[in-house]
């Protein structure tokens, strides 16, 4: 583009030309003050703020907090942030979470896909069966299982496990999987399983060989969404796992930090800080690829 | 016959441990659902015993559950507007953003990869009365006199709940708009601007009926969202001031856990299921004709 600056004057060798238009702004539109975007960065900072709230409060102490909740903190404090590791031994239940997160994310990217594949090619009857059948888990609200299902799992002598939890996580993500897979298997010619077929290859052989090296970008998706999912959730898995043995985060979280009525901010916020920064990192790392695996399910 | 079975068998190991993962921890516990709806099921380890429609019945002559009905249904309402319109707007701003895109959207999306427990603890910070950020701040520029118990209020804690739920899910609702809004062919604006339309003849004529499947899918989503209202309250309010902000997930959730009341718990949780399945199809089925008629 060129500049929209007066034409530089000669013999001086460097651009003058600002000093006679003062306002160069309104001769070239496309120069004009960005205020909407402006508007929008202020507004948009202003929606996080809560959170740079929590990073600052994080490194006062109690006291500071309640006197100054908005101002920079006087001494850096990193008691608070001790304490999450000491007394609120958070480092078993991100170890435990890490370990649900995997454990999770490796059944779903292998079951939902090869249903998926297995759905795809049927004669129409069986076909739309099984899809109606799986497709009925979305609209299936948590409270509707809840309670039916810890009876299910004290019966089967499992409860307040950590297989129980692992159970409920698959199967509460294998619609939405195979929703997406589904929609993303469509894609992929028919011809690739023909010649497949041909070669001698079986049904079982030819998902694992051809289709599913070809599944890359859903199996990403999947990954970012239930990574996420998991480990921020902290209501299924309080409620499945109880309170009595190991946890994972946010539930150790919450237990520890918050009372109905005595609470003490420093911890929560450090703790909030601390639980938040994995994600955050890989969210500022790949920014895209969060937004698309996370919005997935509905733009299809 | 050989190939036969093979094939079968082929089946069984592709769609077996999905069919029996989901029908048997998902589909199961559901119907299982209703079955206890007909019990006298209190205490796990009681054994549950068939008495009829006696829950059911039991449901009319309730005191909470109007309440809590009348609570869900208002902070849907909000939660559905909001997310249907709210976000339609900020990503019509947000579309027509020239510089910094990425970073401004970052910033509204962010929120949304958080847990809810972080959202709702730093909503419980700043609402608090006596040391809460909201309250410091007014008090400090001299508005102390507006200062408000926002979370113990009875007539403020519903905007409290749906402050909390729109802040955490605003960044999805707007980026599936903005993602519409990207495919709209931009020789169509092109058109618009040829003809001198003004930025609201371009949004009522071009940007909203193009945006109306996507409005059909996120007002569905956000009515799901409200009707499910749960996690939420179990970490802020808990059901309190009083009984004011009890959802119908939170009142199920505290029959069914918190009280041992499973079997009467099994049989809201019906009545919600089938009403929440009744509106979400009349809703799609409402946007679809209107859809057309455009």
């Amino acid at each position: 583009m060129k500049s929209g600056f007066g034409s530089p004057v000669s013999g001086l060798g460097f651009n003058t030309g600002f000093l006679r238009h003062p306002k160069p702004e309104t001769r070239n539109p496309r120069r004009r003050i960005p205020v909407l975007e402006a508007v929008m960065l202020l507004a948009g900072l202003l929606f996080v703020s809560p959170c740079f709230l929590a990073l600052l409060n994080s490194f006062k102490t109690l006291p500071e907090i309640t006197l100054s909740p908005v101002a920079l903190p006087k001494t850096l404090t990193f008691d608070n942030y001790a304490y999450l590791f000491t007394g609120v031994k958070l480092a078993k239940p991100m170890l435990n979470s890490l370990l649900m997160c995997i454990a999770v994310i490796l059944s779903l990217i292998t079951t939902a896909p090869m249903a998926a594949f297995s759905m795809m090619r049927r004669p129409m009857f069986t076909g739309r069966f099984l899809r109606v059948f799986f497709l009925a888990g979305l609209t299936i609200p948590f409270q509707i299982i809840m309670v039916p299902l810890l009876q299910q799992f004290r019966l089967l002598d499992i409860q307040f496990t950590y297989f129980a939890l692992l159970v409920h996580y698959v199967s509460w993500g294998l619609p939405l999987c195979i929703f997406i897979y589904s929609g993303f298997m469509s894609t992929i010619p028919k011809e690739l399983e023909e010649s497949a077929a041909i070669d001698g290859c079986g049904p079982v052989s030819t998902f694992w060989r051809i289709i599913f090296p070809l599944l890359m970008p859903c199996t990403i998706t999947v990954v970012i969404f239930w990574g996420l999912w998991i480990w921020n959730d902290f209501m299924q898995a309080f409620i499945i796992m109880g309170t009595s043995k190991g946890q994972l985060v946010f539930v150790q979280l919450w237990r520890f930090l918050s009372d109905k009525y005595v609470k003490n901010w420093n911890y929560i916020f450090a703790g909030v800080v601390v639980l938040s920064m994995p994600v955050t990192v890989l969210y500022l790392l790949m920014q895209r690829r969060f937004v698309k695996g996370l919005t997935a399910g509905a733009i299809k | 016959m050989r190939k036969h079975l093979q094939k079968i068998a082929a089946s069984l190991i592709l769609c077996g441990p999905a069919v029996v993962l989901y029908g048997g921890f998902i589909v199961f516990p559901a119907i299982l659902g209703f079955a206890y709806s007909l019990t006298n099921w209190n205490g796990w380890v009681n054994r549950p015993r068939y008495i009829g429609l006696t829950n059911f019945r039991d449901l009319i002559s309730d005191t909470v559950l109007p309440q809590a009905i009348r609570f869900t249904l208002f902070e849907t309402l909000l939660i559905v507007v909001f997310f249907s319109f709210g976000s339609m707007l900020l990503a019509i701003l947000l579309d027509k953003l020239k510089i910094m895109k990425g970073l401004i959207r970052g910033l509204f999306f962010y929120p949304y990869i958080l847990s809810i427990l972080v959202g709702a603890l730093l909503f419980q910070y700043m609402a608090n009365f006596r040391e809460g950020a909201v309250n410091t701040l007014l008090r400090a520029i001299g508005l102390g006199a507006f200062a408000q118990d926002w979370m113990g209020d009875t007539s403020l804690v519903a905007y409290f709940i749906f402050a909390l739920v729109a802040w955490n899910g605003l960044g999805f609702f707007t980026t599936v708009y903005l993602a519409n809004l990207q495919t709209i062919p931009t020789d169509l604006y092109e058109a618009a601007r040829i003809d001198g339309a003004g930025a609201l003849t371009v949004f009522t004529r071009i940007q909203f009926p193009m945006l109306l499947p996507t409005l059909t899918t996120n007002s569905v989503l956000a009515l799901i969202t409200g009707i499910n209202l749960f996690p939420q309250i179990v970490v802020t309010t808990q059901g309190g001031p009083g009984w004011r902000t009890f959802t119908v997930g939170y009142y199920i959730y505290y029959l069914g856990v918190l009280n041992n009341r499973q079997g009467y718990a099994a049989a809201v949780s019906f009545v919600t299921f089938v009403a929440l399945v009744g509106i979400a199809g009349i809703q799609v089925a409402l946007l679809r004709r209107r859809q057309v008629a455009l």
